[in-house]
């Protein structure tokens, strides 16, 4: 009983502290002395209240930006981690070219978003007519790249990694190909996934919001961050920045309530 | 002929040579034969380097040997796997941690495509056979390593083989669940009357729980004795202090070349 009693103390605790945490800042940006301990008037740094009521007032303009934005990290982040897993399986099945393949694969994971933006605008000049078809499937394809090289290096771990004498019992058993997949190396991955969704979640929101940066057509959450700021709008910048942020803990909160449904009782 | 349709595995023979990386041949098995008689506890005993666990491997057909012969329940070593005329049970458990207690004793029934009513009704009684009826529905890791290997034994019955093939799978385990595992293990080979393999390196293990001790010897590995363990069943701890049971360990233990 003690114990029981204990751990929800220790749990209660490491919520509560962060949360005080966050609500002093908060009070402290509130009542601005914030800004003057960061020397920045109120035009730069504005306080919550008012960044609140800009997101109120724009709320048609930001759902529009945000509807644009959602898509890409949507179906970039799935495209990219089934592409990545599918490579996986790839390299597993054939780990000759797969395992070379995948160091391939990796290398994208070191290429700067800055970078790979640019080069995907240039190859859907020629996809659509429509500027903001060319411009969303540009951005999909920089979110596809940088998802799927993260998963594609876990899951392989989580297809490969076995436990001693795996894969001897189910030789033992006659079992195929196909029985050894579904029954061993997907269910030893699923942790795995999840280690490489927690990468790639917030990933695919940073390389969405960054790839709108250079997007020939101007929507999305990221490209009003920089047209706010770039015309010294810092408290529109401030609402899109706000929204970003939501976007990237609402779906790792999502995914933390995924992962508790799958993966619970297997680590 | 009557010793022929006794026989549930025979060697004859049997050699392994594996190449090393730097392209030199070493022998891990040399000319061992011999033939186990349906319902035999048979241990495998020796040193690491002994080859005892390449001959197991060799006999469940997870390993290819070099040169001989060899017969498993009537047919090939392929045939035996095939046919699952064999339950094994590894070093560590090797339960699947996503999947319960019962589920990890059904895994084989589902890949042989056994209908799920006769699958839950296998593993029930495969578990109450290894006392472990009130786990069913726990995860692996919730279970001590005596249990999950209960587990692994209960696993390998499941199929209902004809001979179980046991490599090493107490040596993780401390000394007082071990001697129960043995009493338990020697009840189930009573009451199922299968035909057992048991690899072992601890004398007094393989002296206790089986009628006929192989002994091997390293470099290269061979047979260099087979000792028939004449003490009476069902044996209980009791007899580990008998000057019988004494003097075959002497005997075993004087029966090594080359350690």
């Amino acid at each position: 009983m003690s114990t029981h009693k204990k751990i929800n103390t220790e749990a209660v605790k490491s919520v509560l502290y962060p949360v005080l945490f966050g609500v002093l800042i908060f009070l402290l940006w509130e009542f601005g002395v914030l800004n003057t301990i960061l020397h920045t008037d109120t035009n730069i740094l504005p306080p919550p209240s008012r960044i609140a009521s800009i997101v109120a007032e724009n709320s048609s303009k930001i759902a529009d930006n945000l509807s644009a934005t959602m898509t890409v990290i949507l179906i970039g982040l799935a495209a990219g981690s089934v592409l990545g897993y599918l490579a996986a399986m790839f390299a597993t099945r054939f780990p000759y070219f797969g395992s070379g393949a995948l160091t391939v694969l990796s290398v994208f994971n070191a290429i700067p978003i800055v970078a790979l933006a640019p080069v995907f605008n240039n190859w859907t000049k020629d996809v659509s007519s429509q500027a903001d078809v060319r411009s969303t499937v540009a951005k999909i394809l920089v979110v596809t790249v940088v998802c799927s090289a993260s998963m594609s290096i876990n899951a392989y771990r989580g297809l490969t990694e076995l436990k001693p004498f795996s894969l001897d019992l189910m030789k033992s058993y006659a079992a195929d190909n196909k029985t050894i997949f579904m029954k061993l190396r997907f269910r030893n991955s699923v942790p795995y996934i999840f280690t490489s969704l927690k990468v790639s979640v917030p990933t695919s929101v940073i390389t969405a919001l960054v790839s709108e940066y250079f997007a020939e057509y101007r929507a999305g959450i990221g490209r009003q961050i920089r047209d706010n700021i770039s015309i010294a709008q810092y408290s529109s910048g401030w609402a899109y920045i706000v929204v970003a942020c939501l976007i990237g803990i609402a779906m790792y909160i999502i995914l933390m309530i995924f992962e508790g449904i799958f993966v619970k009782r297997t680590s | 002929m009557s010793d022929m349709l006794n026989t549930e595995i025979m060697l004859k023979d049997i050699g392994m040579v594996y190449r090393t990386n730097d392209g030199r041949d070493v022998t891990a098995l040399t000319g061992v034969s011999l033939d186990v008689h349906k319902g035999d506890f048979v241990s495998l005993l020796g040193p690491s380097g002994c080859g005892k666990t390449t001959l197991l491997r060799i006999i469940a057909d997870l390993l290819q040997p070099t040169s001989g012969e060899i017969t498993v329940a009537g047919g090939t070593s392929r045939e035996a796997r095939l046919s699952k005329k064999y339950g094994i049970v590894f070093q560590s458990p090797v339960l699947y941690d996503w999947r319960t207690i019962k589920k990890n004793v059904m895994l084989p029934l589902e890949i042989m495509h056994i209908p799920k009513a006769e699958r839950e009704d296998r593993a029930m009684k495969m578990l109450e056979l290894v006392g472990l009826t009130d786990f069913a529905n726990h995860y692996p890791k919730q279970l001590s390593g005596g249990m999950q290997q209960r587990v692994g034994i209960a696993r390998a019955l499941a199929i209902q083989p004809q001979i179980l093939l046991m490599d090493e799978p107490f040596s993780a385990l401390d000394e007082f669940t071990k001697e129960k595992l043995h009493e338990d293990l020697l009840r189930i080979w009573a009451k199922t009357n299968k035909t057992i393999i048991f690899v072992t390196h601890n004398i007094q293990e393989a002296v206790f729980l089986s009628n006929k001790v192989c002994v091997l010897s390293p470099h290269p590995g061979r047979l260099s004795a087979l000792i028939d363990i004449d003490l009476p069943r069902p044996r209980t701890m009791d007899i580990k202090e008998t000057p019988e049971f004494t003097a075959y360990v002497s005997k075993v233990r004087n029966s090594f070349e080359g350690v």
